[in-house]
Order: C-alpha cells, then structure tokens, then sequence
C-alpha cells in the first residue's frame, strides 16, 4: 500500500478538525491545539498547514457563517475528505505496528 | 510627556501587508483570524501587547504556500501571452521608427563603448599573469633611501647570492630585461635584425616561455649559447625543428651555437624578444657589474610557496650592507610579485604607489558611466513618449491584467531591445576593433569563448532591466480610469531630473571639445615649433660592426661625401631626443664649490652643427683650421647663463682636470621633448660619437639612400644599414599625447552623440507636453517661427547652463594638462567659448528639427484630444 506523506504537525491539524467537527475553523483549530500541546502557535503555521493539505486533498473547506467579532468576515469551516481520513488510519496502523515491535522500554524507570 | 491613547483597533499596516502579498481568495479567511484573535487577545493583554501580537502573526502569515504569483502557473510563461507582448512590441517599433532607431542607437553605442573598453581592461588584467610559476614568482626591488625612489636596477650578485644564503629562495634569474637591443644575427650569408636580452641560466626554469626544443638545463650554461624564437629559426632555417646545435654569429663577432627554440613570446608578456643570451656572456665583458655597490641588472625570483613575504622583505632589507662587508648603503632590498609589477609598477620608497592601474581605473569608470548615461537616456525616451501607449495600458488593465504582468511585458520588451541593440553593438565593435587597437597598441581580439558569452549575457540583461525599469513601473502605474477619462496629457514625471540630465550631457561635451581643441594645439606647436635645429631630411644610425673602428668611420664618412644627394654627415654622441650622458665636473670662475649643477655632454665632430643647422650666437663652430680645437668647448645658452659669465667666448675653465677654452655658443635647442626645460649643454670635439648623422637631399631622398645602403653593404659587410629619420625619432617623443588626442576626439563624438540623442528625446517630450499650448497659440496669429523660438528659449537656457559650468573646469583641466610641458602653448579664450558656441549650435541643430516638426500640427487633431 502506498503511503502519501504527511508531517507531524499537519497530522496534528488533521485529526483536530475532525475531532472539532462542525466548529473546525482557523481560530478555532489554533486554540485547541495550543491547549493539548502547552505552547503558542501562530496563525501563519496553521493555514499553512490546512491550505497545503486541502491542495493535497485530504480536506475540504466552504465558507460558515460571518459574526460581528470578525469584523463581518465569513468564517471558512474545514472538514476531512475519505482520502484524508484513510492517511490517518494508515499512519495509525504503522505507528501501533511498531510499537508492537518494541523491546520493553524503561518506561517505569525512575531515577 | 503624554503619550497618544492607544487605540482599540488593530494597526493598519499589517493587513496592507497581507494584501498585497497573500493570495486573494485566502484573504477574507485570515483577516478574519486575525480580529477574532485580536479581539480575544484584548481581554487578556493590553491593547499595545494585543497590536504587537497582531503584527506579529501577520508577519509571520508570509509563507510561500501563501503568496500569490509563486505557485500560479499563470502569467510568467503563457505561451500566447509571450507571443501576443512580442506582436505588440514588434507594431510599436515599427509605428514609432524615430523613437525605436533612437533608442537602438544610443544603446548600442554604449554599449559598444563598454565592450571595448571591457576588452582592454580584461587585456591589461592578464599581463604577465600567464608564467606557470606567477603565485612563486618575485622581483627584487632597491628603495634608493630618499624616501621617493625606487629602481629595478639591482646588484648583478644578488641573485646568486639569495639563492645561497636565503632558504625561502628557490631559484633566482639574472637578466637585463631593461636593455633589450636590437643586434644582427647571421647564418652563413644570411643576416637578420633581431632583439634579444641576456638571462642566467634559470629564465626558462622561472618564466613560461615554452621550449620547444632544448631542456631547460642546458639551454643557458655554456657561454657561448644562444636560445632562439621559433619565428627567429623559422626566418633562418623555414622551420623551428632540429636547429639545436646549428651555428650563429653575432654582430659579426661572436661564434655562437643554438641550444634551443622557445616559442614565440606572448601578447600579454611584457617582455618580447627574439632570442636569449647567456647572463655571463655580457657579465664577463662588463665585470663592473660582479661587484655589489654597482647595480644594473634586474633579478627576479623563485619563492617557496609557503614563505610570508613580509617577513622575507624585513629579512633582505640589509641585505645588500651585510654582503658589502658591513659597508654603509642607503639602498635596501625588497621583493615585490612580478606580475604586479605591469599595473602596479611605481613606487615611492617601499610604499606602492599606482601605476598603469590608474588607467585601468579611470576606463572602467569611463565605460559604467557612458553605459549609464546611454540606459538613462532609454528611460527618458521611454517615459516621455508615455501617451501612446496609453490606451493599450488602460484596456489591459480594466481587462484584469495584474500589474506585475505588465512589468514584466515593458520588462521583456526593453530587454528585447537591448539585445538587437547588442547585436549592433557587436557590429560595430568588430569595425572599430582594427583602430582601437591602433590606438591603444594591443591586440584585443573578440573571441567567443565562455567568458565572453556570459558577460555579455549579464551585461544584456543587467542594461535591460536597468533601462527598463523606469518605464515598466511607471507605465504600469497608470490608473485605466484616468486614461479613460483623458485626464492624462504627457505626463509628468520628475521634469528637473531630465533636464539636469541633459545639462549634465552637455557640460561633458563641451569639456570634451575643449580639451580635444587644446590637445590638438599643443600637438601642433611641438611639431612646428623651432627646436632650434633643423631636423628634415637628416637620418640617424648606429655605429656597429666595423664602423666601431673610428678609423674605417673615417674612410666610410669620406665615401658618403662623394655621393652627390649628401649634403653633409658627421658623428655624434647623442640621439637628440633625450637626456643621456651629463657631467658636474665643470670649473668655471665664480662657480660655488658645492654646485654640483649637471651640463649635458656631447661629442661631436666636425661639421655637425652645421649640418643640423643649429645658429651660434657667439664665437664659432669647431674648425678643422684651428688645431687647438681639441681642447675647445661649445656651450649653450642656458649653460652662460647658468654660470654667470658675461663675455665667454675665449674664457678657459677646467673640466676632467684638464683645461678648455670656450671657444663658441650655441642658441638653445631642444634635445629632449617639450615636457622638460633645455638643459645646460656643453659640446667637445672627438670622433668617437656612437651615432652617424646624414643630410640628404630632400628631392633625391630615395635614389641617396639606396646608394647609402649599397655602400654601407660593401664598408661594412655582413650589417644592413638600420636608419631612423630625425623627424621621425622626434615624433615618437609624443607617443603619449598622439594616443590621448586620438582617444579625446573619439570620446567627444560619443559624448556629444549621446547628448544630442538625450536632447532630443527632451524635445520631442517637451513638444508633446505643450501641444495644446502650441495648438491655441497657432491660431490666436503665431508664426511658426515664434513657435519655435519658443519652445527652443527653454533648450538655449540649459546649454547656457552648460556652458557655464563647463568652460571653468575644462581651463583648469587643460591648465593641470600643459603644466607637464616646459614649452606650451597659452591658452587663448576662444578655444573655450568656441567650443561651447559649438555645443550650442549644435543643441539648436537638435531642437530646431525636432520643433519644427512639432509646429506643423494639426490644429484640429490636437484640440480634439479631450
């Protein structure tokens, strides 16, 4: 099976607007991640990152609704494609075969 | 101090930014990141620290997945795009020709004058530079201990002497590089003229000048070799193969043998010669030159790789001292690189102090700053005529053209231009190329190697865009609503910077013509003044071969009267074109003992200053009627006046302790060029003068010489008779200005071309701005002659300008210039003030045409133009 590449932290995004679902937007994707990862992101990274992966076709996005506290801007709501969901479950089932594979690790060794 | 409220709003600037480089779809999206996060922020920090932030994240929203233009496929390299700018561009020279051909003109000139100028520099750059060993290779200097003199004369034994006692030194040549005469070489029946010089046995271990035959230790060792060049063995033998160890003799004299062929010496060695002698065999006749307080030859040397001069330099210093037995000499060694020594050849002391690089220099800026000149006036050109296009700016651009694809047509447009102007330039380069070399003494060649296509590649590219810039961006600038309103009538476009432009052009000219008109002068008078001798129809040669007996000179002087086109002949010991033996060791009454004032000394025989016509204002010529005249002396004028003496002829003074009696003096004449004063000059009697002088009569010059030279073929067998004419030998003192004059008139035709082309691109700007003006003045009753007195008043006061600011520059110029003259001509106002009523005539010429033009408008068309 052919593996597409994906980075990290567009991995990251990807399973962030999937777990937000209908609320997966910029500021909202930002927010999220800043919280689960303890340290600040900058906008620029994040649409980097969404605007590279829907060039790649793993999401698609249309524009929500405009609020007030955007100075009347219209929101753009991202969500994953099939292709961009089975990226994910791929690098998932690489990852767990491989920690299958792992010697024990001193994971309880204390100093 | 109060600071102003910072406000609740985000800063402007960063969404200006993001504007203008983010792509457009992307832009609703992330502004609104940004207030929702600004606003969020503001609940948290201070406005200032939420601005800040603000700024922050836009800054860093400048990622290349972001901007626009670099991943669109558009644009750049649409094939019909490409093929439509190259239609447009095509229509547009043809309609305007006169701008077009103008444009074409003014840069390929520049251009070409870069390219030639390019081609010198790159020449002078690689002189000398090609010996293998050039990193090694070093050449011993003497800093004569006055703080401003140095020579290249060193110690004949300070090379051998390095080579033994200084380990950093490998190898080290003797050689007298600065002497290289021409001498007769003869095979049998055959005899040729060639230059040779005479180097120890390491030159060709040293330098690059391959052998082709013969090895490198046996070519110089034994004394009574000689090394020749392959076109030398091909001139005697037709070809350049097994000639070592064939037989040669020289000067008649000496019996030498072959031991190899070098090639021909390059274009760029500094040094040419013919064939090369053995240091010893010169060294053994002239043993003065073995000893270590003498110097004359000039030593170079092999480095080790590694060595640190500077510490080599402060080592050898003293050198010369310790060697002489601790003796004191004011003469200190030192070791320059021998490939710097062509571009970086004077000195003052131990301190470098320019030398040809000066020029090299002074060419370089010449040839950046016509290129600028000419890529300006492009600009100019361009802009000015910005109306006709116009209407193709407004519609592309209400059809959604961005204006970067807009640059980028003007760009690839003048880049066009400038490449068929290359193609011109290159036309005319290789015209030019036989004169320029003329003048400046090379051989430049253009050949099509790399090198010579990637600078030109670069320099088209650089002019193109340069040149282009203005225009593209400026064109490109036009809003479609104001060519569509017709708002736009010639537009502006700094006024002031064009006409100082052009002022500036002018300035140059007239500085230009001048010094062409003062150069031209000063030239003439040194050909046509009165040296106070007569110098046409004399020729001049060297005493060699059997004539260096004074005996058979005698008999062959005697011979040569008889010929009836000789008018006179006789010897002396001086060629008359420059300073060359003198002497301090003259006593005369009332001298102060510590002058040590030098005289000039030359010895001639009877007959001679008549034969140059030379006038005595006192006493007379040597005679042979007065026995005494052995004993007599002949002085010039500035050497009476010198010593002080008021009735000198008849007067005895002291001179190489022995006594003398003047018995005559002569009228100052000039025997070195104008640059220098007459000298103090005193003449004896002797026959052993090195030189031969002949008076031949002007209307049988040729039918005299070819019975000169069949005499001289039977008094001196073996020797062709190897003349220069007087006149001849006293032109080519002024080398130097001859190339300056014919290099400052090419210059002022190029300059005021150029200005007449930035001019005229000004008029033609001018008229099109004031068509209305001209239009309603038309038919209020003017006359086209008040026309274009009128448009031309504004033209006439910038050559003024010019004018104004040129003439003090170029009187000071040619001031600085005549003072390297001891003799010159006085500077007369109308040199100055005819060459700016030139410029302005000129001007006149340019702008007359163009107006004229201009006024036979159609006063209903121009009107129209709403």
């Amino acid at each position: 099976m052919k593996i597409t590449k994906i980075g990290e932290f567009e991995e990251l995004v990807l399973m962030t607007v999937i777990v937000l679902q209908e609320e997966a937007y910029g500021v909202a994707i930002k927010k999220e991640l800043e919280a689960r990862l303890s340290t600040s992101i900058s906008v620029g990274s994040i649409q980097s990152a969404l605007k590279r992966m829907e060039g790649k076709g793993y999401l698609e996005s249309q524009f929500g609704a405009a609020t007030a506290k955007r100075g009347g801007k219209r929101k753009r709501i991202y969500s994953a494609t099939q292709a961009g969901e089975s990226v994910l479950l791929q690098m998932k089932a690489i990852r767990n075969g491989l920690w299958n594979s792992m010697p024990p690790l001193a994971l309880d060794f204390k100093l | 101090m109060t600071h102003k409220p910072i406000p609740d709003i985000p800063p402007k600037w960063p969404l200006r930014l993001l504007r203008f480089f983010l792509k457009d779809s992307y832009l609703e999206e992330i502004e609104g990141d940004m207030e929702e996060i600004y606003q969020e922020n503001l609940t948290h920090f201070s406005p200032k620290r939420s601005r800040f932030l603000y700024s922050l994240e836009a800054v860093k929203l400048l990622r290349p997945s972001l901007i626009k233009h670099i991943s669109s496929p558009t644009s750049l390299i649409n094939a019909s795009m490409f093929k439509h700018n190259f239609t447009i561009a095509f229509r547009h020279f043809r309609r305007y020709k006169t701008s077009f051909l103008i444009n074409l003109m003014g840069l390929s000139t520049g251009l070409a004058c870069f390219i030639l100028i390019f081609l010198w520099v790159q020449d002078e750059w690689r002189m000398d530079k090609f010996h293998t060993n050039d990193a090694q290779l070093y050449q011993v200097m003497v800093d004569l201990g006055n703080g401003s003199s140095t020579s290249t004369n060193t110690a004949g034994p300070v090379g051998a002497g390095l080579v033994a006692d200084m380990p950093e030194v490998l190898a080290a040549v003797t050689a007298r590089t600065k002497s290289i005469n021409s001498n007769t070489l003869s095979i049998e029946d055959t005899h040729l003229r060639a230059k040779g010089l005479f180097a120890s046995e390491d030159f060709f271990r040293l330098f690059s000048y391959d052998l082709l035959e013969g090895t490198i230790d046996q070519t110089l060792t034994d004394i009574a070799s000689i090394v020749i060049s392959e076109s030398l063995a091909q001139r005697f033998f037709g070809q350049s193969s097994d000639v070592v160890g064939k037989q040669l003799v020289l000067e008649q004299e000496h019996n030498l043998m072959i031991t190899g062929v070098f090639k021909d010496p390059s274009r760029h060695s500094s040094l040419q010669f013919d064939y090369v002698l053995p240091f010893k065999a010169w060294s053994s006749e002239n043993t003065w030159v073995n000893q270590w307080g003498n110097r004359h030859p000039q030593t170079f040397l092999l480095m080790d790789e590694q060595v640190d001069m500077e510490a080599f330099n402060t080592k050898i210093a003293n050198y010369l001292s310790v060697k002489m037995g601790g003796e004191e000499t004011e003469n200190s060694l030192f070791a320059v690189k021998y490939s710097d020594n062509y571009l970086y050849g004077n000195y003052e002391g131990r301190t470098q102090s320019g030398g040809r690089i000066k020029y090299v220099w002074l060419f370089s800026l010449i040839a950046v700053f016509i290129l600028l000149i000419a890529c300006i006036n492009f600009m100019n050109l361009s802009t000015a005529r910005a109306t006709r296009r116009q209407k193709e700016v407004g519609i592309k651009k209400s059809l959604g053209a961005h204006r970067f694809s807009l640059v980028m047509q003007y760009l690839s447009e003048s880049t066009f231009i400038t490449i068929l102007s290359l193609l011109l330039s290159l036309f005319i380069v290789l015209f030019f190329l036989p004169e320029f070399n003329e003048i400046t003494g090379k051989q430049l060649r253009l050949t099509w190697d790399l090198g010579l296509f990637k600078f030109l590649l670069g320099t088209v590219l650089l002019t193109g865009l340069l040149a282009g810039s203005y225009p593209a961006f400026f064109l490109s600038k036009l809003k479609p609503i104001s060519i569509i309103k017709g708002k736009l009538n010639g537009v502006g476009g700094a006024l002031w910077l064009r006409k100082g432009l052009v002022v500036l052009q002018f300035s140059l000219s007239i500085i230009l013509i001048a010094s062409v008109w003062v150069v031209y002068q000063q030239i003439q008078f040194t050909q046509t003044q009165n040296l106070g001798y007569k110098r046409d129809n004399i020729i001049l040669f060297e005493k060699e071969g059997r004539m260096e007996d004074v005996e058979n000179t005698q008999s062959f002087l005697a011979e040569m009267r008889r010929i009836p086109g000789v008018l006179a002949t006789s010897t002396i010991d001086n060629t008359l074109t420059y300073s060359d033996w003198s002497i301090n060791s003259v006593q005369w009454p009332g001298k102060s003992p510590d002058d040590r004032s030098a005289f000039e000394l030359v010895q001639i025989d009877y007959g001679m200053i008549e034969l140059l016509g030379m006038e005595m204002i006192a006493g007379r010529t040597f005679s042979e009627q007065f026995r005494t005249d052995s004993t007599g002396l002949i002085f010039n004028e500035a050497a009476i006046r010198l010593m002080g003496l008021e009735e000198p002829v008849g007067m005895q003074l002291d001179m190489w302790n022995g006594t003398f009696e003047i018995i005559g003096v002569v009228k100052d004449f000039h025997f070195e060029s104008f640059h220098k004063k007459v000298k103090p000059l005193v003449m004896y009697l002797g026959d052993h003068g090195r030189y031969i002088m002949v008076k031949v009569d002007g209307q049988r010059t040729e039918q005299t010489l070819g019975q000169l030279h069949t005499l001289y073929q039977t008094s001196n067998p073996g020797f062709s008779l190897d003349y220069s004419f007087l006149d001849e030998d006293y032109a080519a003192l002024y080398v130097a200005e001859q190339r300056v004059s014919m290099l400052s008139r090419y210059f002022a035709g190029l300059a005021i071309l150029i200005s007449c082309l930035g001019l005229f691109g000004l008029a033609m700007f001018t008229a099109a701005k004031r068509r209305k003006e001209m239009g309603i003045r038309k038919i209020l009753g003017a006359s086209a002659y008040h026309l274009v007195r009128l448009l031309s008043d504004d033209f006439t006061k910038m050559v003024l300008l010019s004018i104004f600011i040129a003439l003090p520059i170029s009187y000071f110029m040619a001031r600085a210039w005549l003072e390297g003259f001891a003799f010159s001509i006085s500077l007369q106002w109308w040199y100055f003030v005819g060459a700016g009523l030139l410029a302005l005539l000129i001007a006149w010429l340019t702008v007359g045409l163009q107006m004229a033009n201009a006024t036979r408008l159609n006063l209903v068309e121009c009107l129209r133009e709403e």
